[in-house]
C-alpha cells in the first residue's frame, strides 16, 4: 500500500467517525451535574468530603435532615425532633419515634433497633468508621423497648442545645441487610465506646465488620439498602456516578403530604466528574452539563458577560458560609501578643481582596459567624479597616521600634528575652490564587509600614502538617462552617492544640466562654455568648476573619426548581426538574 | 543474545525491588501526615458537640494505624533511643513488621489497600492503565510514526523545509496543557467548531448503544486528547531523527548510493534511516514509561480517568499504597525500556552487537 493511499484510508477513517458518532447530546431524563473529583467512597461512616456526602445522602436517609433551602433541621425518617430532657447536670435523653411508614426497600419496617445497629456499628473495630466515632461519641447509650419497636432514647454525655440536631443526623443502616444474626445485639454502645483500640480481637466485631466491608457499596452496591430515594446504577470510578430513583420509595405511598426534605424529583442524577473548571465551563455551554455548582468566580463572571449565556444558562449566587481568614501563629513570641496581632489585622484589605478575587460578591465579616446568621452575628463589632497608619501606631502601642534605616525593620526588647525582630512567613495552599492574591496583599501592605513577608506557598499535604507542626507565623485559608454547629473547641480551646486549634491560641476567659456556648441552655443565651465571643476574638485577634465567599451556581435553563442554599453543596438537588423541550413547530 | 536477555531482565527485576523497597521505607517517614490527610480535617468549625480535642483526635488516629496495620514496626530492625541513658538499641522485629507484610504480599499479587478508600491498590492501578495505555499508547503510536514520515520528507529538504522546522520547534516550545486546552476551545466549542466531545470517554447513556457505536464514541472521546500527546512529542522526535538523517545524507555511503543512481527516497530507506535511527531510539525508548505513567494534565483537561491523575490525587493525599505501587509501575516501565532500547541498539547497529 502506497503512502497515498494510506492517508486516503485514514482521511475516510476519520470522517466516517465524525459523521456517525458526532458529538450530539443524547437526551434522557438524567440531570447531569458537575463535580470536581471522585467520591472515592459511598461509605457511610467514611465521607472525607462534600462530593461522597452528596451521594451518601441521596442513598440513605438519616433520623434528621437539613432542609437545605430553610436551613433548618427537619426530621426524615423520624416523626418529630426529639424531645430532650436534662438528666442532672451531666446527661441528656433525647427521645425519638420512627415515621410509621418509614421502610426499607423490601417493604419491612425501619425500627429502632437499626438504629441501635448503626450506632454500634460506629464503634465497632476494623471498620473505616474513625469521624463517625469523633462525630457521634458524645450518644453515650440508645435503650429501645420491645413493645414500642419504633420508640428509642439516646443518652448523650453531657448538655448541649446541639445534641437535639447533631444526634439524629447519620445515615440508618440495615441490621437484617448486615447482621440478619442479630449478633451485635450482645454488645452495648456504651461497651464498644470505651473498648481499648489495643483489646485482643474479638471473632463476633470482626465478623460483622467483615460483613460490612463486603456489603460496602464501593464494592457491591445493592448489598448495603439505603431507605434513600435513589439506588446507584453505575459507578465507573472518576468519570460519573449514576443514581436511579426508586419506584418504590416509602414516602411515595406513606406519606400525605410529602414534607419538602422527603420529595425527591429527579428520576435519574447523573454526576459527572470533570476536574478542570475550564471543560466543565465548555461542557455546560455545549449543554453536555445541567448543572455546575461551586462555581469558580473568574468562570462565573465571563458567564454572565457571554452573550450566549442569556437563554442558555441560569445563574444562582448566595453567600456561602464558609469564610477566609488569616490566622497568627501565637506561639511565636513576636505575635504571642494582642497588640501586635492587632496592629497586623489592620494590613489585610478585607474589600479589595473581595472585589479583586470574588467580583464583589462575597460579605465581609467581624468574626467566624456568617452575618447571615442574624440571631448570633455581632453587629455592634466594627469591621477591621485597611488602614496602615493604624497598624504602625499599633505596633509602636505594642512596643516594637523601627530601626534607624529602611532595611531594619521593626524591633522589640521584652525583659529577660531575646530581642525580637518583627519578619513573618506567610504560608497558604499554592493551588488558592485567592489564598496567594491575599498573601500577596499583605506582603506588600507589610512592606510599606517596613515588616518584612516571606511567602511560603505551599503544596496541600505539607501545608497540613505545617499547621500541626506550627511552621508558620501568618496562615491564609478557609474555614467551612453551618448555621446550627457552635462547638469552637477544635479551632480555639486550649484542648484542641495539637488537632485543630493551629493558632495555638488559648486563654482562660477564652475557654471558657468556649465551653459556656457549647452548654448553653437557651438559644438566647447562646447568641448573647457567641456575641461576647466575637467581641473577645477580635480584641484577641488570634485570626483576622476577611469575608464570607459567596456560593455561586450556573445551571441550564431547561433545569428548573433550582434553590440555592447556602449550605453544601450549594443548591438543592431533590428539587430539580428538566423543562420538557419545546416541540418544533409544524 | 538470550542469556543476555534474562541476565538483564534478572538485573531489572532485583533493581525494580530495590527502587520499590525505598520508596516504601522513604515514604512511611511521612507517615503521620497519611494518616492526618485520611481522617476528616480537625479544623473545620462544623465539629459536632463534644468533638474535637487533640486527645480525641490521637485515639482517632490510633484506631486508624491499628486497622491499616501501620502500628507495626516499619522494618525487621528498629532503633530507640534510651531516654535517661541516650543509648541506641536496635530491635529485631522479626517478620511482624510492615515492610515483611508488604513485601510477601506483594510476591502474592497483593499490593495492599488505598488508605483512603480501602480498595485493593492492583484494582486501581488496572482500572487506570485501561484507560491510560490506549490513549498513551496510540499517542506514541502516532507520533512514532508521523516522526518517521515527516522527518524523512525533512531530510530530503523540500521547499517550505525551514518554514515546517519553525513550526514544529514552535509547537515543541508550547506547554503541554496550552496544546490541549487549544485544541479544547477550538475543536469542541460550540463558539467555534464542536466537532469533538469536551471531557470524558464515554457517557453513562452509551451504555445502551451497540459495540460499533460504543467503540465509534470512544474513539471519538479520544482524539483529542491523543492529537495533543501526538502534537507535542511529535517536533522532538521528528527534529531529533531529520537532523540524524541530514547527518547520515552528508556521509560518503550516501554520496556513493547517488553516484550509483539511487534516488534519495532509496538512500534514506535503504541505506540512511536504520543508522539515523540510533540517536531516536533513545527518545522512542524513554515513551514507555510515560505510557504507563500517563499524562496528568490532558487527563486533568479531558477529565480522563487515567494514571497521571490517579498518582497526582495519591501524592497530594499522601495514600502511599497507590503511589508505591504506581511508581513500582513506573520504574518497571522504565528499566524494560532501557533493556528494550538496548535491543533496539544490537538491531540497528551490528558493531554494537559486536562489541559487547
Amino acid at each position: 500500500m502506497t503512502q497515498h493511499s494510506l492517508g486516503k484510508l485514514l482521511c475516510t477513517t476519520i470522517a466516517g467517525l465524525l459523521y456517525s458518532c458526532s458529538p450530539q447530546r443524547t437526551d434522557t431524563d438524567a440531570i447531569r451535574i458537575r463535580w470536581s473529583h471522585d467520591p472515592e467512597t459511598l461509605d457511610p461512616f467514611q465521607s472525607p468530603n462534600q462530593v461522597p456526602l452528596d451521594a451518601v445522602n441521596l442513598l440513605h436517609l438519616g433520623l434528621l435532615e437539613v432542609d437545605l433551602t430553610r436551613l433548618k433541621y427537619a426530621p426524615v425518617l423520624a416523626e418529630r425532633l426529639p424531645t430532650t430532657h436534662l438528666i442532672g447536670d451531666s446527661l441528656t435523653e433525647l427521645r425519638y419515634t420512627l415515621r410509621a411508614a418509614a421502610a426499607w426497600d423490601n417493604g419491612h419496617p425501619v425500627l429502632a433497633s437499626d438504629v441501635a445497629f448503626t450506632l454500634k456499628l460506629m464503634f465497632c473495630p476494623d471498620l473505616p468508621n474513625e469521624a463517625a466515632r469523633a462525630r457521634f461519641g458524645f450518644i453515650e447509650e440508645i435503650t429501645t423497648t420491645a413493645t414500642a419497636p419504633r420508640r428509642f432514647t439516646l443518652v448523650c454525655r453531657g448538655q448541649s442545645l446541639e445534641y437535639s440536631v447533631a444526634s439524629g443526623d447519620f445515615p440508618i443502616l440495615s441490621e437484617a441487610a448486615i447482621d440478619p444474626r442479630r449478633q451485635l445485639r450482645r454488645y452495648s454502645l456504651r461497651a464498644l465506646q470505651r473498648r481499648p483500640v489495643t483489646a485482643p480481637a474479638d471473632t463476633v466485631l470482626l465478623g460483622v465488620a467483615r460483613r460490612y466491608r463486603a456489603a460496602s457499596p464501593d464494592r457491591s452496591p445493592g448489598l448495603l439498602p439505603g431507605c434513600g430515594p435513589y439506588e446507584l446504577v453505575k459507578w465507573e470510578k472518576d468519570r460519573y456516578l449514576t443514581l436511579r430513583r426508586k419506584t418504590n420509595w416509602w414516602p411515595d405511598a406513606g406519606l400525605r403530604p410529602v414534607p419538602a426534605v422527603l420529595q425527591a424529583l429527579p428520576k435519574r442524577l447523573e454526576y459527572v466528574i470533570i476536574p478542570d473548571a475550564a471543560t466543565a465551563t465548555l461542557a455546560l455551554r455545549r449543554g453536555d452539563l445541567d448543572v455546575y455548582p461551586q462555581m469558580p468566580a473568574r468562570e462565573y463572571a465571563r458567564l454572565q458577560t457571554a452573550p450566549s449565556t442569556s437563554n442558555a444558562l441560569r445563574l444562582y449566587s448566595s453567600l456561602s458560609y464558609s469564610v477566609v481568614l488569616a490566622g497568627f501563629n501565637t506561639r511565636q513570641p513576636a505575635l504571642a501578643d494582642a497588640l501586635t496581632r492587632q496592629a497586623l489585622s489592620h494590613c489585610f484589605d478585607a474589600a479589595g481582596l473581595l472585589k479583586a478575587t470574588q467580583m464583589g460578591a462575597g460579605t465581609r465579616t467581624v468574626g467566624i459567624l456568617s452575618p447571615a446568621n442574624r440571631m448570633n452575628y455581632n453587629d455592634s463589632l466594627a469591621l477591621v479597616p485597611f488602614d496602615l497608619k493604624r497598624a504602625a501606631a499599633l505596633l509602636r502601642q505594642a512596643g516594637w521600634q523601627r530601626g534607624s534605616d529602611a532595611e531594619a525593620g521593626w524591633v522589640r526588647t521584652v525583659a529577660n528575652r531575646p530581642r525580637q525582630q518583627l519578619a513573618l512567613r506567610v504560608r497558604y495552599r499554592a493551588e488558592e490564587t485567592l489564598f496567594a492574591t491575599a498573601a500577596l496583599q499583605f506582603q506588600a501592605a507589610a512592606a510599606q509600614i517596613g515588616v518584612p513577608v516571606t511567602l511560603l506557598p505551599t503544596e496541600s499535604g505539607t501545608f497540613s502538617a505545617s499547621m500541626q507542626t506550627g511552621d508558620f507565623d501568618v496562615y491564609v485559608r478557609t474555614l467551612n462552617g453551618n448555621p446550627f454547629m457552635f462547638n469552637f473547641t477544635p479551632i480555639f480551646h486550649s484542648e484542641g492544640i495539637g488537632a485543630g486549634n493551629t493558632t495555638g491560641f488559648n486563654t482562660l476567659a477564652s475557654d471558657r466562654l468556649i465551653e459556656a456556648i457549647t452548654t448553653a441552655e437557651t438559644e438566647q443565651r447562646r447568641a448573647q455568648l457567641l456575641r461576647q465571643f466575637q467581641a473577645l476574638m477580635q480584641r484577641e485577634m488570634p485570626v483576622v476573619p476577611l469575608f464570607f465567599l459567596p456560593n455561586r451556581v450556573a445551571a441550564s435553563s431547561r433545569i428548573t426548581g433550582l434553590q440555592v442554599s447556602s449550605l453544601k453543596p450549594g443548591y438543592s438537588v431533590k428539587t430539580l426538574v428538566r423543562a420538557p423541550q419545546p416541540s418544533p413547530a409544524p | 543474545m538470550v542469556g543476555l536477555v534474562f541476565r538483564r531482565l534478572a538485573q531489572t527485576g532485583l533493581a525494580v525491588w530495590a527502587l520499590a523497597s525505598v520508596v516504601f521505607l522513604l515514604s512511611y517517614r511521612d507517615l503521620d501526615a497519611a494518616v492526618r490527610l485520611a481522617l476528616p480535617d480537625a479544623t473545620e468549625a462544623t465539629a459536632g458537640p463534644g468533638a474535637g480535642r487533640a486527645a480525641d483526635q490521637a485515639t482517632r488516629q490510633a484506631a486508624f494505624r491499628q486497622r491499616l496495620g501501620l502500628d507495626l514496626p516499619l522494618f525487621y530492625l528498629s532503633r530507640t533511643t534510651d531516654p535517661q541513658l541516650h543509648w541506641v538499641k536496635w530491635r529485631w522485629n522479626g517478620a511482624h513488621n510492615q515492610y515483611h507484610r508488604w513485601a510477601t504480599g506483594l510476591v502474592r499479587g497483593n499490593w495492599g489497600v488505598s488508605f483512603r478508600t480501602g480498595e485493593a491498590v492492583t484494582a486501581r492501578l488496572g482500572r487506570a492503565l485501561s484507560f491510560t495505555l490506549p490513549l498513551t499508547g496510540t499517542a506514541a503510536f502516532l507520533a512514532v510514526l508521523c516522526a518517521l514520515g515527516l522527518g524523512q520528507r525533512l531530510a530530503r529538504r523540500p521547499w517550505g523545509h525551514s518554514l515546517l522546522q519553525a513550526a514544529l520547534v514552535g509547537l515543541h516550545a508550547l506547554p503541554l496543557f496550552v496544546v490541549a486546552l487549544a485544541l479544547l476551545l477550538t475543536l469542541a466549542n460550540p463558539e467555534v467548531v464542536a466537532w469533538f466531545p469536551a471531557y470524558g470517554l464515554s457517557q453513562a447513556t452509551d451504555a445502551d448503544l451497540d459495540t460499533w457505536s460504543q467503540t465509534g464514541r470512544y474513539a471519538l472521546h479520544l482524539v483529542l486528547p491523543v492529537a495533543a500527546l501526538t502534537l507535542t512529542a511529535l517536533p522532538e522526535l521528528t527534529l531529533h531523527l531529520s537532523g540524524a538523517l541530514a547527518r547520515e545524507l552528508r556521509s560518503d555511503y550516501a554520496t556513493t548510493a547517488r553516484a550509483k543512481g539511487l534516488a534519495e527516497p532509496a538512500i534514506i530507506r535503504h541505506h540512511a534511516l536504520r543508522n539515523a535511527l540510533l540517536p531516536t531510539i533513545t527518545l522512542i525508548a524513554e515513551l514507555l514509561p510515560a505510557l504507563v505513567a500517563g499524562a496528568v494534565v490532558v487527563e486533568v483537561v479531558f477529565a480522563l480517568p487515567g494514571m497521571g491523575r490517579l498518582l497526582a490525587d495519591a501524592a497530594a493525599a499522601r495514600d502511599y499504597p497507590v503511589l508505591v505501587g504506581g511508581i513500582l509501575l513506573i520504574g518497571a516501565a522504565r528499566l524494560l525500556a532501557l533493556l528494550l532500547a538496548d535491543l533496539l541498539y544490537f538491531w540497528a547497529d551490528p558493531r554494537i552487537r559486536w562489541h559487547s
